[in-house]
């Protein structure tokens, strides 16, 4: 009876809420996955539940992966996203390492412009940026992107990454220090390594603004061949005022994979790092 | 030693990337070409047919390569406002409604393309020169109309005993109340979409005697007695005939209301019946088109104009006005023309009897709805302020709050207020 009345409680308490938040989570993926593989007759039809399918088909896979070059808008998404998020990366812990750490007069003020500049809006950013690729003569290049997600990912990851530089003891450099290290080597050998889940973290966000950009992507990848996936998608599976319901979700399930991978893939490491590389007492 | 391979290891992965993105800005073609900039055409044979025939044809005839380069159906404002403005881009554009007006200054007079395509190919009709001439010059060749006209069910239509589409908006009305009676409401889109809510409720307006602003371009006059009529007739027709969630339709909401059999009539272009055909031959069979029903003060349609522009910044300005001379000639129109059907409305009399209209007889109401269709906002002159009517939905909002329950007075009040705040500057 007692184990009973905690299966129960344990049930209420912990699985109740767990199954629910589960269901709000994964709900958009099963429409997506549903709706992907319904014959357009079905998706029409207001008799026949939703939320089933009844005669499932491949045939909006098999549009988007033939008629579409979604594989291509694929590979060029993972490609800018990989490079854009590492320039980034770099670029902001070279700005936050020294607000965070170094003492000097008008930190406080680079910070809050940093997370100024985060917030500028995209649509004040594009005609002035537009002028700077075609100077550069990087239209329709993947480059022309992978330069400009930066913009708006830099003063992210810095921003994110001062707030973690923040919570890492600054005995730990001051031992480095003693121990005759230079400032260089104690950012690079004892600092930086204790900062992985920031990096990760910093990191997902990045890959993840970057996969998902619309704006610049629109403005500046006008060839098929040089589109990224939400660019892509829309180009081409939105006609006038038809949209290809079934391509459409085929492309949005298969476009979120590979971040869904990557957050599974570190989810471990990041939880693990969280709780690892502080200091006793 | 393992963290140091794995730097080494990303060190590489992201210069070979790198070098990967960075390639194609290396090894860029210096040949002559012309672009050319579109929105992804409803009918993809009709983009294919640019860019299996007609820019192949082209580049064998004169040496210079066509980019016809696509964008995504919204987005044309968008490039064409950064390609103004950076002025690098595309050489000719596609445009459409009021943009040829918007972007005037920074278009290439083409008036010797028009009057000789005009002369050679039966003229022009009166609503291609309302949409394409901006102070005495074509600014835009106009290529085509996408018109808005009735969709209707005949099956349903026959259950209350009517075969042919009705003539007048009340004559509508009624049957409209027949069908709703019987689970067929109709569906107009009263929400923010882009097109099907101009598409029936600027011809009400007009169909009534009701106007924005006169001729002059200065003078608001919503505020009589005609709009009055047109607000009360689409609040009953609204409340008697239509589902209620039209208030908040898009353009994509009344297709699939129609593909999901909810709904028995609708304004749109020639789509529903073109994806009828290709994916629910069942209800192609029983979907018909008609032109808009007249009201008091006759029949009106929408002017739903596609043109071509060449920018006059382009460095290729004289190749670029060369390439739409040519594509406007009969031989490369006639087959662009054929490769969507008649989705595409030509405004040149030529093909008001082309065999493209006997594929589809259903599709001819769009032909003879060119006679009487107009842009958004007419008579008013087409201007900035009109575009920032049309863009802020003043007019439909109007029909949409008072079919929401407002009074007619208040909403037309309301419109007022707006378009005198807006004509202000005029």
């Amino acid at each position: 009876m007692v184990t009973g009345h905690t299966r129960l409680e344990q049930a209420v308490r912990v699985w109740l809420p767990v199954g629910f938040f589960l269901l709000l989570a994964l709900f958009p993926f099963y429409w997506m996955a549903i709706t992907s593989v319904k014959p357009n007759a079905e998706l029409y039809n207001r008799n026949m539940m939703p939320l089933l399918v009844h005669n499932p088909t491949l045939k909006h896979y098999v549009g988007l992966l033939t008629e579409t070059s979604f594989l291509l808008w694929t590979w060029n998404t993972l490609l800018v996203a990989v490079i854009s998020t590492a320039i980034s990366l770099v670029l902001g812990t070279m700005l936050a390492y020294p607000l965070a750490r170094m003492r000097f007069a008008g930190a406080g003020l680079i910070a809050m412009t940093v997370a100024a500049i985060y917030l500028v809006p995209q649509p004040l950013l594009f005609l002035p940026l537009a002028d700077v690729i075609n100077r550069l003569d990087l239209g329709n290049t993947l480059t022309a992107v992978i330069l400009t997600y930066p913009t708006m990912l830099v003063p992210f990851c810095a921003w994110l990454l001062i707030g973690y530089f923040k919570t890492v003891p600054k005995e730990l450099e001051e031992a480095a220090r003693i121990d005759g290290a230079s400032r260089f080597q104690t950012m690079r050998r004892v600092f930086l390594p204790l900062c992985t889940p920031g990096f990760i973290s910093a990191g997902i966000f990045a890959f993840t603004l970057s996969q998902n950009e619309f704006l610049y992507a629109l403005i500046f990848l006008t060839k098929s061949s040089v589109r990224t996936v939400p660019v892509g998608v829309i180009a081409e599976l939105i006609r006038g005022d038809v949209f290809y319901w079934g391509q459409l979700m085929a492309g949005a399930l298969l476009g979120s994979i590979p971040v869904a991978l990557i957050y599974s893939f570190f989810v471990e490491h990041y939880v693990a790092g969280l709780t690892s590389g502080s200091v006793k007492g | 030693m393992s963290g140091r391979s794995r730097r080494d290891f990303l060190k590489i992965a992201v210069a070979g990337a790198a070098g990967t993105a960075l390639a194609p800005s290396l090894g860029r073609a210096a040949d002559k070409s012309v672009t050319l900039l579109h929105e992804s055409s409803f009918i993809k044979t009709f983009d294919e047919y640019m860019q299996k025939t007609l820019a192949p044809a082209y580049e064998k005839e004169t040496g210079v390569k066509v980019v016809y380069e696509l964008t995504s159906v919204g987005s044309l404002p968008t490039r064409i406002s950064t390609i103004t403005e950076t002025g690098s881009g595309a050489d000719v554009t596609m445009i459409f409604l009021l943009y040829p007006f918007l972007f005037a200054d920074k278009l290439m007079d083409v008036s010797d393309i028009a009057e000789d395509i005009g002369k050679k190919q039966g003229g022009w009709y009166d609503a291609a020169k309302e949409a394409g001439i901006v102070n005495g010059q074509w600014k835009s060749i106009p290529h085509s109309n996408i018109g808005q006209l009735m969709n209707w069910r005949t099956d349903w239509f026959k259950e209350v005993g009517v075969t042919k589409f009705p003539d007048t908006w009340e004559e509508l009305y009624e049957v409209g109340k027949k069908l709703k009676a019987k689970d067929h409401p109709f569906g107009f889109e009263l929400g923010h979409g882009f097109g099907d809510n101009h598409g029936w409720i600027y011809p009400l307006l007009w169909s009534y005697g009701g106007r924005e602003v006169e001729p002059d371009g200065k003078t608001v006059v919503i505020d009589s007695d005609e709009t009055a009529r047109a607000v009360d007739f689409a609040r009953k027709f609204f409340k008697d005939t239509m589902l209620d969630d039209v208030l908040g339709w898009t353009d994509v909401s009344n297709n699939k209301a129609w593909f999901a059999e909810q709904i028995s009539c609708t304004n749109n272009a020639e789509s529903i019946l073109w994806l009828a055909k290709r994916d629910f031959p069942d209800i192609a069979k029983v979907t018909d088109q008609a032109m808009n029903p007249q009201g008091p003060k006759g029949r009106f349609h929408l002017l739903n104009c596609i043109g071509h522009s060449v920018f006059n910044f382009s460095p290729q300005k004289q190749e670029a006005h060369d390439f739409l001379h040519w594509v406007m000639e009969e031989k490369q129109l006639g087959g662009w023309y054929a490769s969507a059907d008649t989705y595409y409305q030509p405004f040149l009399h030529a093909y008001d009897n082309a065999p493209m209209w006997d594929v589809e007889p259903r599709n001819k109401p769009y032909r003879d709805a060119m006679g009487s269709a107009h842009l958004p906002g007419w008579p008013a002159p087409p201007t900035r302020q009109l575009a920032e009517v049309v863009a802020k939905y003043v007019t439909v909002d109007m029909f949409a709050k008072a079919c929401a329950g407002a009074s007619t007075k208040e909403v037309i009040k309301n419109a007022e207020a707006q378009l005198k705040e807006i004509y202000r500057t005029a």
